[in-house]
């Protein structure tokens, strides 16, 4: 019990290999390796779990429903909180790791991000007790909260692996963080955490960039602040374009 | 040689869309279209987000166009005045087109819209021109004199008022068909993304009865007009032009439309309308028939906030 009391308390230590990803006219995606350490004298074993966070992006979504013989889209629905990539990996699979409600007070998984559609949601007096929250999705609201991670997952923008995390030496460990080419521009955060009984004991926030750069920045920075001289400009050229061509092969 | 694309945020191969260019460019050059209804559909298939692909798509029309409608020119087979009425309408079209296009995404309707536009107006007349064609090619097969044309002056076109005449035409017609022709052709080409040719063609043809030879020239001017100004529209209020991949298409179209603009004066004009409506009607079902088939993911993420 002294010697406990003695012992510095278990640590996580991490950086990531590349904290600046460049968005050029050859990007196709990047792999960012993430390394660690858990210092840890009391040699207590221990899980690393790493979350990944994109920029929020609103996802804006419909369901399909069959009238007269025709699939249409419904009213869509806007669901807020999801963000625009998302990357849990760990040591384990993380329901060994920790218990549900610590998992949701991190919201560590994909099972437990906050995302939620607000516009679908109301406050009403249920059985005397004021203000609940009732979501107008009504009992489908697990489907389209599913459906969203799962449309996610297939562009590659939302991952979980369980296996994730690997201890590559004693105290030292590794991820993998997959960036896919339509990942979001903007600032990201992975936490890395370090979890003993099922309690999280430390961790440690790094950031990441990922941003245009070079031709790719100026031309989306040109779109953006002079839209109209932009658009002239496009147009120009398929107009010189065109009529080049049309000289070049008059000559031939 | 993969791309990275700034405003679509996706990574393209550029030798395929260079070909893909040159490929919509010839279909453009021999059959006086812009291509669009072509090239829309594939480039959302190549994960392209619709809103990118119909803003681009309309510069890479205005390109290919360019390039044979110079070479119609020189043949003096554009009638610039005609051309010039029907762009009128097509830019108050296009104007409120875009509108409607808005609304359309606010209520979540805008992929039904665009899918039952495509099966609707390629199918009925890719169906019409396909009937009308293979009935003169069968007569000339026969030996039959042509059929005459019937109503060479339809009454309700010349009863109305504000006449104009149309030398190269040889037309003197009231304004108001044409420009009512140009705002419908505005309309649909804001909402399919298109150039709007697959309907001006038979359009002058059936309804203005121009004389055919004019016809493709004079739909092409009309299509660099109202494609341009939809182009800068979109820029300016969307942001939605891809210039890196209007750019990688025009490469290909300009070049296309210049070998289909020749290759056009080499087939007969009911053998040419023919292999059109064909195209027609074959795009027309693909993208119209996905509506019944019972889909395997029920949910679609949408892009954009508006």
């Amino acid at each position: 019990m002294v010697a406990a009391l003695d012992m510095p308390p278990a640590a996580v230590s991490a950086a990531l290999t590349t904290t600046n990803v460049r968005v050029t006219s050859s990007f196709r995606g990047a792999r960012i390796v993430l390394y660690g350490a858990v210092l840890d004298p009391s040699q207590k074993p221990s899980d690393v779990v790493v979350i990944v966070r994109g920029p929020d992006a609103p996802v804006r979504m419909a369901r399909k429903t069959r009238i007269a013989g025709i699939w249409v889209n419904s009213r869509p629905v806007v669901f807020e909180g999801a963000p625009g990539f998302y990357m849990a990996a760990s040591t384990r699979p993380l329901d060994e790791i920790a218990s549900f409600s610590t998992l949701r007070r991190l919201g560590a998984g994909v099972d437990h991000l906050r995302i939620n559609a607000p516009m679908e949601q109301r406050t009403e007096t249920r059985y005397g007790v004021r203000d609940v929250v009732v979501s107008g999705l009504g009992a489908d609201y697990l489907d389209w909260r599913r459906a969203v991670v799962r449309l996610k997952e297939e562009s590659g923008l939302y991952a979980a692996d369980a296996r994730g995390v690997s201890f590559v030496d004693k105290g030292l460990f590794k991820a993998e963080i997959d960036l896919p080419t339509g990942a979001p521009i903007g600032v990201y955060s992975a936490d890395i955490f370090l979890f003993q009984d099922g309690q999280p004991v430390s961790s440690r926030t790094r950031g990441l960039t990922v941003e245009k750069a070079g031709v790719e920045r100026a031309l989306y920075l040109f779109a953006h602040r002079r839209p109209w001289s932009y658009g002239l400009a496009s147009v120009a050229i398929a107009l010189a374009a065109g009529w080049a061509a049309s000289v070049a092969f008059r000559r031939n | 040689m993969d791309f990275y694309l700034p405003i679509a945020e996706v990574s393209v191969n550029a030798p395929l869309l260079i070909a893909l260019g040159a490929a919509v460019g010839f279909i453009s050059g021999l059959f006086g279209i812009g291509g669009g209804f072509l090239m829309t559909p594939v480039l959302v298939f190549l994960g392209i987000p619709p809103a990118v692909a119909v803003a681009s798509e309309a510069n890479h029309v205005a390109a290919s166009s360019t390039s044979s409608v110079i070479s119609y020119t020189r043949r003096k087979a554009v009638d610039f005045r005609m051309g010039g009425v029907l762009a009128a309408g097509g830019a108050v079209g296009s104007l409120l087109g875009v509108e409607v296009f808005r609304w359309l995404r606010l209520l979540g309707q805008a992929d039904l819209v665009v899918s039952l536009s495509y099966l609707v107006f390629l199918g009925v007349i890719g169906a019409l021109m396909l009937w009308e064609s293979l009935g003169s090619i069968l007569r000339r097969r026969r030996g039959d004199a042509p059929k005459p044309r019937k109503d060479r002056r339809p009454p309700w076109l010349y009863g109305l008022p504000f006449k104009m005449r149309f030398p190269r035409s040889r037309l003197y017609i009231s304004v108001i068909p044409p420009i009512l022709l140009g705002v419908f052709v505005g309309i649909l080409s804001a909402i399919m993304g298109v150039g709007g040719g697959f309907v001006l063609v038979p359009a002058m043809v059936y309804i203005l009865r121009m004389p055919a030879g004019v016809v493709v020239g004079t739909s092409l001017f009309q299509i660099i007009i109202t494609t341009s100004l939809t182009s800068v529209l979109q820029a300016g209020r969307n942001q939605t032009v891809d210039v890196v991949l209007a750019t990688l298409l025009l490469i290909g179209g300009v070049l296309g439309a210049q070998v289909g603009a020749r290759a056009s004066s080499r087939f007969r004009a009911e053998e040419l309308r023919a292999l059109l409506a064909i195209i027609v009607l074959a795009v027309g079902l693909r993208m119209g028939l996905g509506l019944f088939f019972t889909p395997s993911e029920p949910f679609v993420l949408m892009t954009g906030n508006g």
